[in-house]
């Protein structure tokens, strides 16, 4: 009597040992790479929109009277990337060819400098970016037009030597706060962006760390 | 992923992963290869498991999407513009079972459709219809009709050959 495919089915695998699960030598090396290469688009990403935000912000200006804004701006942002563009340079000096515990490690360090050096940036500019666009609003039309108005009714504004006092001096503590604290917003803003990444790669270095003790 | 992620929540389902990456595979190269990605993608996956169904029933059906789109991948990368039927019958199937049986049956799956071999794995391990309709992302009501046409499909392609 012919056999059904239920009966052969259950019998061959109740008598089979094929079904051991093959080694995972690879998950590891295959997860470190994945995670990496998360990281590597991020950075690209983020390089190309620097760029393309900037272009369009100095376009924008242009036909909008905040050119001197725009360009600071622009400066600004593609100055940031030349530095970053440097730091992933340096990437590529990781061996891909060691095991997923001295990749990850490797790349972990990598990552680190790069945070690092980037939070010291941020000191300079956020602060930088505050004043680029404050003197962009300054330096436009509509700015130019709210000065001359100041400047005619001087007794609206408390005024020394033709300086906007209390304008200058808000300006300044909102540039010194962000100078002060530039480092810590800069960690916030990775965090809150790219946290579940960097969540994922801490646990993986724990991970491999582990089953390699 | 926690140590214990692919002991506790992988391997309990070890058997499941295999039987269907052995039906989109024809070498012990290819097998390990899609049972890995497998893995890895259940761990890439995982936070995406919001309880709606079981685990075991999402891993079918992570199992399932995974090895289609391997398969699709692999097609694409080959420029084969064949059936299933003809792709196998052109490749060499150099790992087996030790049951004859069982090879036969699953060299007579392998040349079902890729949607067919989801269904019939899925029967084949005892899932309802309704489980499998919803690993497939179809009806419950044309499970029951698929399933007996792939039944017939196999028949005539096992016929004579297991006694």
């Amino acid at each position: 009597m012919e056999k059904s495919i239920e009966h052969i089915w259950k019998h061959g695998f109740d008598t089979e040992n094929g079904l051991i699960a093959p080694k995972l030598n690879d998950l590891y090396n295959r997860k470190s790479k994945h995670i990496v290469d998360r990281f590597k688009r991020m950075f690209k990403f983020n390089m190309w929109f620097l760029i393309i935000f900037s272009s369009l912000f100095l376009v924008y200006s242009f036909f909008n009277d905040f050119l001197f804004g725009g360009v600071l701006i622009f400066v600004l942002f593609n100055s940031l990337v030349l530095v970053n563009k440097n730091l992933f340079k340096s990437l590529k000096n990781i061996d891909t060819n060691v095991s997923s515990v001295a990749y990850i490690t490797s790349f972990d360090t990598w990552l680190k400098g790069q945070v690092q050096m980037n939070k010291k940036l941020a000191h300079f500019y956020y602060p930088l970016l505050f004043v680029s666009f404050m003197l962009g609003l300054w330096f436009s039309g509509d700015g130019q037009a709210f000065v001359s108005e100041i400047l005619g009714s001087p007794h609206q504004i408390y005024l020394y030597n033709g300086i906007p006092v209390f304008w200058v001096i808000g300006m300044s503590v909102v540039t010194a706060l962000l100078a002060i604290f530039g480092g810590a917003i800069y960690k916030f803003d990775l965090y809150l962006m790219y946290g579940h990444v960097y969540k994922k790669l801490d646990e993986l270095m724990l991970d491999i760390k582990e089953l390699n003790n | 992923m926690s140590s214990d992620f692919y002991t506790l929540k992988i391997l309990p389902y070890a058997g499941i992963i295999i039987k269907i990456c052995r039906a989109y595979t024809d070498s012990q190269e290819d097998f390990e290869d899609y049972y890995q990605e497998v893995c890895l993608q259940i761990w890439r996956s995982r936070d995406q498991f919001r309880g709606e169904s079981k685990w075991s029933t999402w891993i079918y059906r992570l199992s399932l999407n995974i090895c289609l789109t391997f398969i699709k991948k692999k097609q694409k990368n080959k420029q084969h513009v064949n059936s299933g039927e003809q792709m196998i019958a052109d490749t060499i199937d150099n790992y087996a079972f030790a049951d004859e049986s069982l090879n036969l049956l699953y060299d007579a799956i392998k040349k079902l459709s890729e949607i067919d071999r989801a269904v019939i794995l899925l029967y084949l391990e005892e899932k309802s219809q309704k489980e499998i309709a919803e690993i497939i992302g179809t009806k419950p009501n044309n499970i029951g009709v698929r399933i007996n046409r792939i039944k017939e499909r196999l028949k005539k392609l096992l016929d004579g050959k297991i006694n």
